[in-house]
């Protein structure tokens, strides 16, 4: 050690004070960004051994994630729902930024998970298949709802929660918060601002309140008057008595 | 009297052992003066600190105590590196590089322009005669083509003093000849020459003054004819004398106090000075 | 000063061409080595990744495609950082090389300078070399994805799924995300550079150099520990300071993966990252010169 190398040591120690702050400012921005949301804790640590974990330490875990995910593939041919679920856990935690893992995994397990179980061959009790169903509906809503968590500045987890919602859980006021939610970004698809009033429709109690909204839209010209729409008005007027007076929308055959 | 072109004073240098409290003393109150247009011969044994000397001089290593300076200019400072040109003991050069890049890299190193690299790069190529491999790499070059390379690239830039680390060693005697005439080519165009060598029959061809190191100190130094004649002695050679001539020059040293020791050449190479004043006597 | 004249000098203080000397020198000197064969290395690693995802979606595909590209850079323009960095100054000196070269009238900054230089100009052919493999196999692999889409999905959704197999595939902070990865090794480079200084064997300089690179991921980790000043005790406290001070913060430099997801950088935070780098490759280069210029060679 010469004394230039103690000096040395000295400044970067100097260094090391002067940008402290400047680093754990930058870290907060880049939270605030969604940067560095992995979290790499113990329990990631058990599920992906000492090597992944190293790996995604060291600015991998993108890499160690995709290695997880296609393994995940291989069990989804093997039907091994509780094993895609442990890797499920691992590739979210290292890419919780990745919308497509979430949406993925949640599909996954509120839709093919859950069919699967209900129809499962061992279990001759029907109650119990429908609620390891359920157990599936709720794996997939905890999946979108860690994601949304994670990608509050993203639609495509707010509409995959409002399809679960109103597909398999069939809490359409739920769904209709959902859509809601997915329709108020700029970017999303036009046809979620009339989802959300679809299931608004099916959300008791809320049946002024949509039929209202998809007046609204009805008036606003033909681009609007899609056939669902107009089926949910029909079927909202009845539901109101809406005398025929006031009736807007005349529905051609009176189907039911 | 003009400046001189290496003046050494009151040289030290103390290397530390690293992880060891033990320190090796490579340079010890060293002084001396290499006048320009000088060939100077450091001698010594391995490890007597001939190296760390010509290191020291050309800003290299950082001396313990004591100054150096090269025309006047502190060895510490980048522009007495300008008239200088140095061939360190057995150097490798970029092997991917050919003899001309070569030289073109170290013209660049001197500032020299394009053109000024150009020729000098021809006219030293021809020097050193390696016109004809100028074209190809390092890594296919022979010892003895190396060392001339390396004599060129210390002459890129025309600087007045050369400082060669065994320039000969390694090499075979017809390319140790080649080398040993170009440096007296350099003394005839004016260059000072620093050298060091353990050839010692070279240095006694070529050298005007020697020094001698051992364990870092400089124990004997001075013009390299005065150092090995024998002193109580004195060699008359004569041309054609005349066998009368030579009786008569008897009969007078009968009469005087003198004696007639031999009547051929007294020979006493400096080789053998070299180990007298080195021998194990000493440690 | 001695009472002698010096002879009127034309020495200049910094010469530009005298670094660009060194600095090309340098890098012809690591081209030399054959290290482009990761290059090689590189187009095989990313090709054979669409070999494991044929079966996935193209959004999966792409997005695995990605991720390994750009994981690949980073470890390769790292690993070349450091390795080339590492063996820099020893092989100089053992070969004696340096000795020619500071035996002309050039400072050591500049030496310094001009190898730094070289490695960065290494590691810039790198990265680009490396993004235009990357971008055309993308792009091949989005054509190909675009045509089979013309091809097989009904006129109405076309235009959906041409959109989204864009947006899958290019994103405009990919770019950004590549000139952090480059900044990372440079800094990395840097940090072995200075390593160098210090020791004086190329193996203690890449092992340091590779602790160092593991402890910066987990560095932000320990600075948040001290600075949350929690009730621990003094020594514990002293060990996250000096890792804190004494390590690179290299998690704040990696910012691809997220990235890679589609994670947008804004410019001003893209810029302030930036700075980051360079501020830490410019002391860790002075620093790293201050030892140097009075190293015993
Ligand atoms: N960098 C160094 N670190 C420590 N000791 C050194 C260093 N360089 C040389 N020495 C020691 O200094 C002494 C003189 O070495 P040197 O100048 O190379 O001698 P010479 O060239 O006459 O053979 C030797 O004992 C050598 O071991
Ligand atoms: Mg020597």
């Amino acid at each position: 050690m010469t004394r230039r190398m103690v000096i040395a040591i000295l400044v970067l120690l100097v260094f090391g004070a002067v940008r402290m702050p400047f680093e754990a400012e930058l870290e907060k921005e880049h939270k605030a960004a969604y940067f560095h949301g992995a979290k790499l804790d113990l329990s990631l640590r058990e599920k992906i051994g000492q090597m992944g974990f190293l790996a995604a330490l060291s600015g991998f875990r993108a890499f160690v994630a995709d290695v997880l995910w296609i393994h995940a593939h291989v069990l989804w041919e093997r039907t091994e729902w509780g094993a895609m679920k442990v890797d499920f856990d691992a590739v979210t935690s290292l890419q919780p930024r990745c919308v497509l893992f979430w949406s993925q995994a949640a599909w996954h397990m509120g839709f093919n998970a859950s069919v699967a179980a209900f129809e499962d061959p061992k279990q001759p009790r029907e109650a119990l298949r429908l609620k390891a169903q359920h157990e599936y509906f709720k794996l997939g809503e905890d999946y979108l709802l860690h994601g949304i968590e994670n990608n509050p500045d993203v639609y495509n987890l707010y509409a995959d929660l409002a399809l679960l919602y109103e597909m398999k859980f069939k809490d359409h006021c739920k769904a209709a918060e959902y859509y809601a939610r997915t329709a108020a970004f700029k970017n999303a698809p036009v046809f979620y601002h009339r989802f959300q009033y679809y299931e608004l429709a099916q959300c008791p109690g809320h049946e002024r309140e949509a039929y209202e909204a998809l007046l609204k839209l009805y008036k606003e010209g033909e681009n609007e008057r899609l056939p669902t729409l107009l089926k949910w008005l029909g079927i909202l007027q009845e539901k109101l008595n809406v005398p025929a007076d006031q009736k807007i929308y005349i529905p051609p055959a009176p189907n039911p | 009297m003009s400046t001189p072109a290496i003046s050494i004073q009151n040289l030290t240098k103390v290397y530390p052992i690293p992880f060891k409290r033990e320190k090796v003393t490579a340079v010890q109150d060293l002084s001396l003066t290499v006048e320009a247009g000088q060939v100077y011969g450091l001698l010594g044994p391995n490890g007597s600190g001939k190296s760390t000397t010509m290191k020291i001089v050309l800003g290299l290593v950082t001396p313990t105590s004591g100054r150096t300076e090269i025309f006047g200019r502190d060895s510490n400072t980048v522009e007495s590196r300008e008239d200088v040109g140095f061939l360190p003991e057995n150097p490798y050069f970029y092997k991917y590089l050919t003899g001309a890049e070569t030289l073109d890299f170290y013209g660049k190193l001197c500032g020299l322009s394009r053109a000024k690299i150009r020729d000098r790069s021809k006219e030293l190529l021809k020097l050193v005669g390696l016109e004809n491999a100028a074209d190809r790499r390092l890594g296919g070059y022979s010892k003895g083509m190396l060392q001339r390379i390396g004599l060129a690239q210390a002459m890129i830039q025309e600087p007045r003093l050369l400082v060669l680390d065994e320039p000969t060693a390694g090499v075979d005697p017809a390319g140790s000849r080649e080398i040993r005439d170009l440096i007296l080519d350099f003394k005839q165009r004016g260059i000072t020459v620093l050298l060091c060598s353990h050839l010692l029959e070279q240095v006694q061809e070529i050298c005007d003054r020697v020094g001698i190191l051992d364990h870092g100190v400089l124990i004997r130094e001075g013009v390299l004819g005065d150092l090995i004649s024998i002193e109580n002695q004195t060699e008359i050679i004569l041309e054609n004398a005349p066998p009368e001539l030579l009786a008569q020059i008897r009969e007078m040293i009968g009469k005087s106090s003198g004696r007639l020791v031999a009547e051929h050449r007294p020979q006493k190479t400096l080789e053998r000075y070299f180990l007298d004043v080195t021998g194990p006597k000493q440690s | 000063m001695t009472a002698a004249a010096p002879i009127a000098t034309k020495h200049k203080i910094f010469s530009p061409a005298r670094v660009t000397a060194i600095a090309s020198n340098t890098l012809l000197e690591l081209v030399r080595l054959k290290v482009f064969y990761f290059l090689l290395l590189f187009a095989l690693l990313i090709i054979g990744s669409s070999f494991f995802t044929s079966k996935f979606t193209f959004q999966e595909q792409f997005q695995v495609l990605k991720d390994v590209s750009l994981g690949a850079m980073s470890i390769f323009t790292w690993l070349l950082g450091v390795l080339a960095t590492a063996m820099l100054l020893p092989k100089d000196i053992e070969d004696r090389t340096l000795y020619t070269i500071l035996a002309k009238p050039v400072p050591r900054f500049e030496y310094l300078l001009g190898k730094f230089l070289g490695v960065l100009l290494l590691l810039f052919v790198a990265i680009s070399l490396m993004t235009g493999v990357f971008l055309v196999i993308l792009y091949a692999r989005q054509q190909d994805a675009l045509a089979n889409a013309a091809r097989l999905v009904p006129a109405q959704a076309l235009q959906e799924q041409l959109a989204d197999i864009r947006a899958a595939t290019f994103n405009k902070n990919l770019l950004p995300g590549i000139v952090i990865i480059y900044l990372k090794s440079a800094l990395c480079a840097a940090l072995t550079l200075l390593l160098s200084t210090f020791a004086s064997s190329s193996i203690f300089t890449i092992i340091m150099s590779v602790i160092v690179y593991l402890i910066g991921h987990i560095q932000a980790i320990a600075r948040e520990a001290y600075l949350a000043s929690q009730t621990t005790t003094a020594l514990t406290k002293a060990f996250l300071a000096i890792v804190a001070l004494l390590i690179p913060d290299l998690n704040s430099l990696t910012l691809v993966d997220d990235i890679v997801v589609g994670n947008a950088i804004s410019t001003v935070l893209f810029v302030k990252t930036a700075s980051l780098g360079l501020t830490y490759i410019g002391i860790y280069f002075l620093v790293g010169y201050f030892v140097f210029s009075a190293k015993e060679l």
